[in-house]
């Protein structure tokens, strides 16, 4: 009976490896799209050419063209820079600095907990976007205003998970234990607390991709984010919606873009979440 | 009993009967709703109050007031409340009231009315008192004698700017800006940035009101105002976003357009050190592609600007010279100004300071950011990093010098007729919307003999020549004008855009 068991937890543990393999590879390819974009249009995206304005899908253009006759399809991959990296650089300031101060607020406890505790609950008891539509009308438009104010946010969703883990893991044996080896708070934190909660923040942070990608969007899309001209799926999607109707590419291809980036970012964060889920290892 | 019953029957019969009529009058009424983009604060129309800020164009176009004189779409004025008027001398008008004229609450309006509104108007709207110039006023019957402080060829055109409404002071204005004037709608109900309720003036003095209630809806957004024409929400709108036009070119809707002199137009920041460089304002004058804008980003629902005026006027664009769009020539020209892209970045140099414009303009006329956007990469193709800020603030911004080199804005530049109101309100020392500080002797020596010529000729003839200075200057860069547009169901009718933009809701209005 234990030895089927164990063949299954194989399989099983093969099939999550396969899936956060291939699934990585996709976003690998994604970043890669992103990272070289400018190298792979093949118009300049933000080169106005009138004469050729709203034009449909064809080959020469395979998304069409904008009011201002730019490239859709040159627009959507350098877009591709803007939306994945500046989601990519939030979802790592909110991780890192979320995880440090609920680690710090875990390990030590006292005021400082119970202060930084409290505005964590303030920021989650608002609805996140609306929260983050306050913050980014008080900064004024552009990406950096709005990766700041859905930082801003979002960052208490990774404290409290680091300041739970860190409650559990400073009170284990081999914490104690450290400590009586006379190891100092640093060390223990960062050789014996960090390695031990890595993995639920990690899987916090892949699944947290998609998310913010579509808030990003979401206040490009609101006139928060991203301005003109800026190449941005969010606020490409804004600027084409009122032509929804009549030429519906300009909306679409951006569409598709966020579409499919926030499911490829979702399905690895599932792969990552599965691979390092205790029930299928095989001790 | 059988009596009794029969009585019964009857009177239920009765009942019956009146209730069936009272249902069919209530089917037969007729409403009408507008969905308008620019009825908002942020527009400086508030409320309807005529005697604040630019209000008067609500009251103007809604039906709610109506003016002594009234501006035709041949810019020339015809009377209205008014039967005629006579000039006495250079400084004395004696304005003659149309018989039986009266306010919407059955009150008559004859001179002693109209007195006491442009009294309290002169009081306190800067910009009425400005332009009207009046000494003093006398009432007597239904004569109107107004003395004017120096020679104002133009009182009765601005007499016919919005802000001349006739309102009953009588009943005054409410806290919220609602005013009983003597149109064919009455206000009844007033939510800033949201609606106007109106009904049928049961007192109209010149005709039969067709309609019983209209709304005016604030619907800002010009994607929600296609879905609601789209929908039947709406009946009428204006506003419309130019890229939402197709939807309408069908049978199912009715366009109702023409030529204003409603101009897209920029100010140069002559406080702005940058902008004081003539190169630097030649070159953008030349980098900036009228033609594409007008035709593909307005759909052609516009005219290229090349004056202040259109060239429907005799004083229009026709009769001046400016400057074309020639990147190349732009370019020419900055580079023998001394700027030059030294770092390869694109963007050109001078003493070490980057060629960097801050163009300011808003959201609430769509023509705006479009004009915005396409400037933006046409004056980078020629080494100007324009950098836009499109913003409902503006008004605020503007007023700090630092915070902008370039304004772009809307104007009606001859709603009243009369082309010297543009000069007045934007280029001479004592202008409210000077915003850049232009200054210019000739111009303001010609500025000072159009105020006391009264030959229509003489007057085109130094309209063009301020113009032509304007233009030689580079103060000034005239995009183009607007092609007014309203578009309605097909089953509305007398619905028609005037060429001043006003009168919208007016007793010929009707639904079929």
């Amino acid at each position: 009976m234990s030895e089927v068991t164990v063949r299954k937890q194989k399989v099983r543990k093969n099939h999550t490896k396969k899936r956060l393999i291939f699934f990585g590879l996709l976003a690998l390819a994604l970043l890669l799209v992103a990272v070289f974009a400018g190298r792979l249009v093949p118009y300049d995206p933000y080169e106005q050419n009138l004469s050729l304005s709203k034009l449909p899908p064809s080959r020469e253009h395979l998304m069409g063209t904008d009011l201002y006759g730019r490239d859709m399809f040159s627009r959507v991959l350098i877009g591709a820079q803007t939306s994945i990296l500046y989601t990519l650089v939030l979802v790592l300031i909110i991780s890192v600095g979320g995880t440090v101060i609920g680690v710090l607020c875990g390990y030590f406890g006292g005021k400082a907990d119970s202060i930084m505790m409290r505005i964590s609950d303030i920021c989650l008891a608002f609805p996140g976007l609306v929260f983050a539509l306050a913050v980014a009308a008080l900064l004024g438009g552009g990406m950096s205003n709005a990766v700041i104010a859905l930082a801003v946010i979002s960052w208490p969703k990774y404290s409290r998970v680091a300041r739970s883990q860190t409650l559990a893991v400073k009170t284990e044996p081999y914490a104690a234990a450290a400590r009586m080896a006379g190891g100092n708070a640093w060390q223990i934190i960062t050789r014996h607390i960090l390695p031990n909660i890595l993995g639920p923040i990690l899987v916090t942070a892949v699944l947290d991709i998609g998310t913010m990608m579509m808030e990003l969007a979401g206040l490009s899309f609101l006139g928060l984010g991203a301005l003109p001209p800026t190449a941005e799926w969010g606020n490409m999607m804004s600027t084409g919606r009122s032509m929804l109707q009549t030429h519906p590419w300009l909306v679409i291809s951006p569409g598709i873009a966020i579409f499919i980036t926030v499911v490829i970012f979702n399905l690895l964060g599932d792969a990552v979440r599965d691979y390092l889920d205790p029930r299928n290892s095989s001790r | 009993m059988k009596k009794a019953t029969a009585l019964w029957i009857a009177a239920c019969m009765a009942a019956g009967l009146m209730t069936g009529t009272a249902a069919a009058d209530e089917t037969e009424k007729k409403n009408f709703v507008f969905g308008d983009t620019t009825f908002n604060a942020e527009n400086e129309e508030a409320n309807i109050n005529p005697h604040e800020a630019y209000c008067g164009w609500a009251c103007l176009r809604y039906g709610v007031g109506e003016t002594l004189f009234k501006i035709q779409d041949d810019s020339t004025l015809a009377p209205w409340l008014a039967e005629g008027y006579e000039l006495v001398d250079e400084n004395t008008w004696k304005i003659t009231m149309k018989e039986g004229v009266c306010f919407s609450n059955g009150k008559p309006c004859d001179a002693q009315a109209v007195k006491a509104s442009l009294e309290h108007l002169i009081e306190v709207h800067d910009r009425a008192r400005g332009d009207l110039k009046i000494a003093s006023m006398e009432a007597e019957g239904n004569v109107l004698t107004i003395v004017t402080e120096s020679t104002n060829p133009t009182l009765l055109n601005y007499l016919s700017e919005a802000y001349g409404c006739v309102i009953d002071m009588e009943e005054g204005i409410t806290e919220d800006g609602m005013v009983v004037g003597t149109g064919p709608y009455v206000a009844v109900e007033l939510v800033t940035d949201d609606h106007l309720n109106l009904v049928k003036n049961e007192n109209y003095w010149a005709d039969e009101v067709k309609v019983d209630e209209v709304t005016v809806r604030t619907i800002s957004n010009g994607d929600t105002l296609a879905l609601a024409l789209q929908s039947g929400e709406i009946d009428a709108a204006y506003g419309m976003a130019y890229a939402s036009y197709p939807l309408f070119e069908n049978d199912a809707y009715t366009f109702t357009g023409i030529q204003t002199s409603r101009s897209f137009y920029c100010q140069m920041n002559f406080q702005s050190e940058i902008i004081q460089d003539d190169a630097v304002r030649k070159a953008i004058a030349m980098g900036i592609d009228k033609e594409g804008f007008v035709g593909v980003l307005l759909n052609g629902y516009g005219y290229v600007g090349k004056g202040a005026f259109p060239e429907t006027f005799p004083f229009g664009g026709q009769n001046v010279d400016t400057q074309t769009y020639d990147p190349e020539g732009a370019m020419a020209v900055l580079e023998e100004a001394g700027w030059v892209d030294t770092d390869g970045d694109g963007i050109r140099e001078k003493d070490g300071v980057e060629l960097e414009i801050k163009w300011l303009t808003y959201p609430s006329r769509q023509e705006l950011p479009l004009l915005a956007e396409s400037a933006q990469a046409s004056l980078k193709a020629i080494g100007i990093n324009m950098i836009p800020n499109v913003t409902a603030d503006h008004n605020s911004i503007w007023k700090d010098p630092t915070q902008w080199d370039v304004y772009a804005a809307a104007n009606v530049n001859c709603g009243l007729g009369d082309p010297m109101n543009f000069f007045s309100t934007h280029c001479l020392d004592a202008s409210t919307k000077n915003r850049g500080q232009y200054h210019n002797d000739r111009v303001e020596e010609l500025a000072a003999e159009m105020y006391s010529t009264f030959d229509s000729d003489e007057r085109a003839a130094l309209t063009i020549e301020m113009q032509q200075e304007l233009l030689d200057d580079n103060a000034f860069i005239f995009c183009s004008f607007l092609r007014m547009s309203m578009i309605s169901k097909a089953s509305v009718t007398g619905l028609t855009a005037h060429t001043c933009d006003f009168y919208e809701l007016t007793s010929d209005l009707d639904i079929e």
